[in-house]
């Protein structure tokens, strides 16, 4: 055993990151033992607050960077501990200080996001590319709803399938929207939990004076990692816009009759909760309503739900980093829906489709499941 | 008891609560010479420690010590008992209180001998109360198997009344009395004891823990009852889905203690009450193994005696870690418990037959909206009270039973002030 000295600076700059609420803790391994990594492989969670209150964070560690912001342990925790902000702090004090080594590809994903606004390195002037094809116009500031597509849903081969079918309801229904295209700019919401504060503001300074200027008022998100941080976080920093999530609007649709269905889509479909839509902004409903009303559709749950819900992993700057073969949660989420005898896992977010896509393929489970945005299911019932 | 005429005795003392905070206030101050009223909500006095199957740290059963006060209360004229009275209103001060009791009808008067004739021949079944709802009674039942009052009482929301009237004629004695009404009881008195008492913690609340939705996870309380001789499962510790003697199980402590999204506060008895059960299991099912679950184990003083004996007990794993989730096997029934074992460092997911949740301590009095001009926490406890009421016991914070005597004790030395002074401590 060596003994280690408590080091005053970096409990003074954890403190000062993750608040009081650090010193609260009181051990008792809550969070270890809900935090869905345990499924998978060895994560301890407590450890990592304990060694931030008492200063000695090893910031060399791998496992600086497990954690996915999934909130499993914040809506747990007896002492109303903020597990997200003490993991946000030590991230913070490595890659703006330079403590330790950021993983290379979350790395690069900032890098890129803070040069041309998108984790993918793609040109800025290709993010309305998705939308070609299609009669989707340019926001101007008569037009009545922003799309706001996440940078995967805009650019991703695959999860642009989430934009289209948003699209064409909105289309389809006759609705004012418009996009901004290159204008748009990563939310920053996964940059801000990954530590890299400073691009996070500068991300979000850029977007909501864009927005302004163009005269933005109500949002549409398809992601709610767009949404959490435009309805939680942008405010602090002046913005002035209404959110909605895209199963909000479904639902809200649904309920003044505006949105009617009149084709069967015969499937067993069950829905997994997007940390961020559900433990993070308590939305659980809207997506369920939707996926009720739509005829033939059997919606099942899986055991774990609502507040309970498994994590895909794909959160905190988690979606920019790889996990090895066997420690995915979204290979063990799929599992489970197979074994529920889903035909389809009904999706509520970019991240979640993204992982759950890469999923079904090393898997080989293509002819077993389909993995579909709650809005791809809208529109075939429609 | 019909007939109640109104009692006007402002030097007497007014006990609300006849569990053993109450009847040791009232034993107290009526046998230094005041007037006692207790009022006991419940068909019997006795309270929680009438349905413990034993005391901790001694063992010893709680109605060994509650018949010696059930006698000192049976041989004081001073003291004026009445059951299924509840408070309506209290107003006044010191020396001088109103004070409003309704009296639920018992339907049974001063003639039973309690031969249970009546209860053959009830046709109506309820769920026990006494036992949480793990057996049934019929409707008019034996309060408690040594109650004091010895009466049957009528369950008058399940009883059909009149048209039916078997007990009545069966009845040898003529104890049995369906015209029985509600009464309202007017009091002037000098001085109250709010000895309300507690009551669990709503374990269904705990989602992450299943209890209401897996059959083998019960409460302490509950595991009280199945270890007493005279409850639902006659002694034996056994599962609820299938009956089958307890192999392997779990405590979890702090079941909602200590949590902010529950009881921030400690309920000061469940530690020590999970180590007793331990014993429970240790003499009726040597073989079982026994898991316990503890963020801290809260033995205080002489009580770590205890906690060190039953710590050497050799199939008990005491692990340091709050329980996160309890799942059930949808076909066995079986449990695993999930938490981090602290002190490994590692996260552990024990199978079990049975869990017992530790739930804690809630103010009975959080339900009660009594005038007068008392103050709670935020919790429900009382948090002061005005010269003239004294609370005792854990209606103003969790206590054990010896601890709760005490308090009681001064709450009475300080109600028999109230009187002597006639209004003249405030």
């Amino acid at each position: 055993m060596t003994l280690a000295t408590p080091d005053k600076e970096t409990m003074d700059i954890l403190l000062e990151l993750g608040g009081e609420k650090l010193k609260i803790c009181y051990q008792c391994g809550t969070c270890t033992g809900v935090c869905p990594w345990n499924l998978v492989r060895d994560f301890n969670v407590r450890k990592i607050v304990h060694q931030a209150q008492l200063g000695l964070v090893d910031f060399e560690d791998e496992d600086n960077w497990t954690c996915a912001t999934c909130g499993a342990c914040v809506k747990r925790c007896p002492r109303g501990g903020e597990t997200i902000d003490v993991m946000k702090a030590i991230r913070k004090v490595v890659s703006e200080m330079g403590a330790g080594k950021v993983p290379d590809s979350l790395r690069i994903s900032i890098k890129n996001i803070a040069s041309l606004g998108n984790p993918q390195g793609e040109a800025p002037e290709k993010r309305a590319d998705w939308a070609q094809g299609r009669d989707v116009k340019t926001f101007t500031p008569q037009t009545e709803w922003l799309y706001f597509p996440c940078c995967i849903s805009a650019y991703d081969a695959k999860v642009k399938r989430m934009a289209l079918a948003t699209a064409d309801i909105l289309g389809k229904l006759g609705m004012d929207f418009g996009i901004l295209g290159e204008k748009e700019k990563c939310c920053g919401e996964s940059v801000r939990k990954a530590g890299g504060e400073e691009t996070f503001q500068s991300l979000a300074n850029t977007n909501i004076q864009t927005f302004t200027e163009s005269g933005v008022k109500k949002v549409l998100v398809s992601s709610p990692h767009c949404y959490h941080t435009f309805k939680n976080e942008y405010p602090e920093l002046g913005a002035e816009f209404e959110v909605v999530h895209t199963t909000q609007l479904w639902a809200q649709l649904l309920e003044e009759k505006k949105l009617n269905f009149s084709r069967e889509v015969k499937k067993k479909v069950v829905y997994h909760d997007p940390c961020y839509l559900g433990r993070h902004n308590d939305i659980y409903d809207e997506p369920r309503r939707v996926l009720e009303a739509i005829p033939g559709v059997e919606l099942i749950e899986f055991e774990d739900s609502k507040q309970n819900a498994i994590c895909c992993g794909g959160g905190g700057g988690r979606i920019w980093m790889d996990t090895p073969k066997g420690e995915r949660l979204c290979d063990w989420r799929l599992e489970q829906a197979i074994e529920l005898g889903a035909d389809v896992l009904a999706v509520a977010c970019p991240y979640c489709m993204l992982n759950f896509d890469d999923s079904v393929l090393t898997l080989g489970k293509e002819d077993t499941i389909e993995i579909k945005d709650v809005s791809e299911l809208v529109l075939e019932a429609i | 008891m019909g007939n109640v005429e109104s009692i006007n005795s402002p030097n007497s003392i007014l006990v609300v609560g006849g569990g053993i905070s109450g009847i040791t206030a009232a034993v107290e101050a009526a046998e230094v010479g005041y007037e006692v009223i207790l009022l006991e909500k419940s068909p019997y006095l006795g309270g929680r420690v009438a349905r413990m199957n034993q005391y901790f740290p001694k063992l010893c059963a709680p109605y060994c010590g509650l018949e010696i006060n059930f006698r000192r209360i049976k041989t004081n004229p001073r003291i004026k008992v009445f059951t299924l009275a509840e408070i309506e209103n209290i107003s006044g001060k010191e020396g001088d209180y109103d004070v409003t009791v309704k009296l639920t009808p018992r339907m049974v008067n001063d003639n039973c001998t309690a031969c249970g004739k009546c209860v053959e021949v009830c046709p109506v079944e309820r769920l026990n109360d006494l036992n949480y709802g793990m057996d049934k009674t019929k409707a008019i039942y034996a309060p408690n198997p040594l109650s004091f009052p010895t009466n049957y009482v009528i369950d008058t929301e399940v009883c059909t009344g009149a048209e039916c009237s078997k007990c009545v004629s069966v009845c040898p004695y003529e104890a049995i009395d369906l015209s029985m009404t509600t009464e309202s009881v007017h009091m002037k008195v000098g001085s109250v004891v709010m000895a309300t008492g507690w009551k669990p913690y709503d374990a269904t609340k705990l989602d992450n823990l299943g209890y209401g939705k897996y059959p083998n996870v019960i409460t302490n309380v509950m595991m009280e009852r199945m270890a007493a001789t005279d409850g639902p499962t006659q002694g034996k510790i056994v599962r609820p889905s299938d009956g089958k003697e307890v192999k392997s199980i779990a405590f979890v402590q702090c079941a909602g203690s200590r949590d902010v999204n529950h009881l921030p506060y400690c309920s000061a008895v469940c530690c020590l009450g999970s180590l007793k059960q331990v014993t429970y299991i240790q003499e009726k099912n040597p073989d079982a193994k026994v898991f316990l679950f503890y963020i801290d184990i809260r033995a205080t003083g002489y009580l770590e005696d205890f906690y060190r004996k039953v710590q050497g007990y050799e199939n008990l794993s005491l692990i340091k870690g709050k329980v996160a989730k309890i799942k059930e096997d949808p076909q066995t029934k079986d449990l695993t418990v999930e938490a981090e074992d602290v002190a490994q460092g590692k996260k552990v997911s024990e199978p079990v037959e049975m869990v017992v949740l530790a739930t804690g301590l809630v103010p009975s009095i959080a339900d009660i909206k009594i005038a007068a001009d008392i103050t709670y926490d935020d919790y429900g406890f009382i948090a002061s009270q005005p010269p003239g009421i004294y609370a005792a016991g854990c209606s103003k914070r969790p206590a054990d039973v010896s601890n709760s005597v005490m308090d009681a004790t001064g709450a009475a030395l300080k109600a028999i002030q109230s009187v002597v002074a006639g209004g003249q401590n405030g």
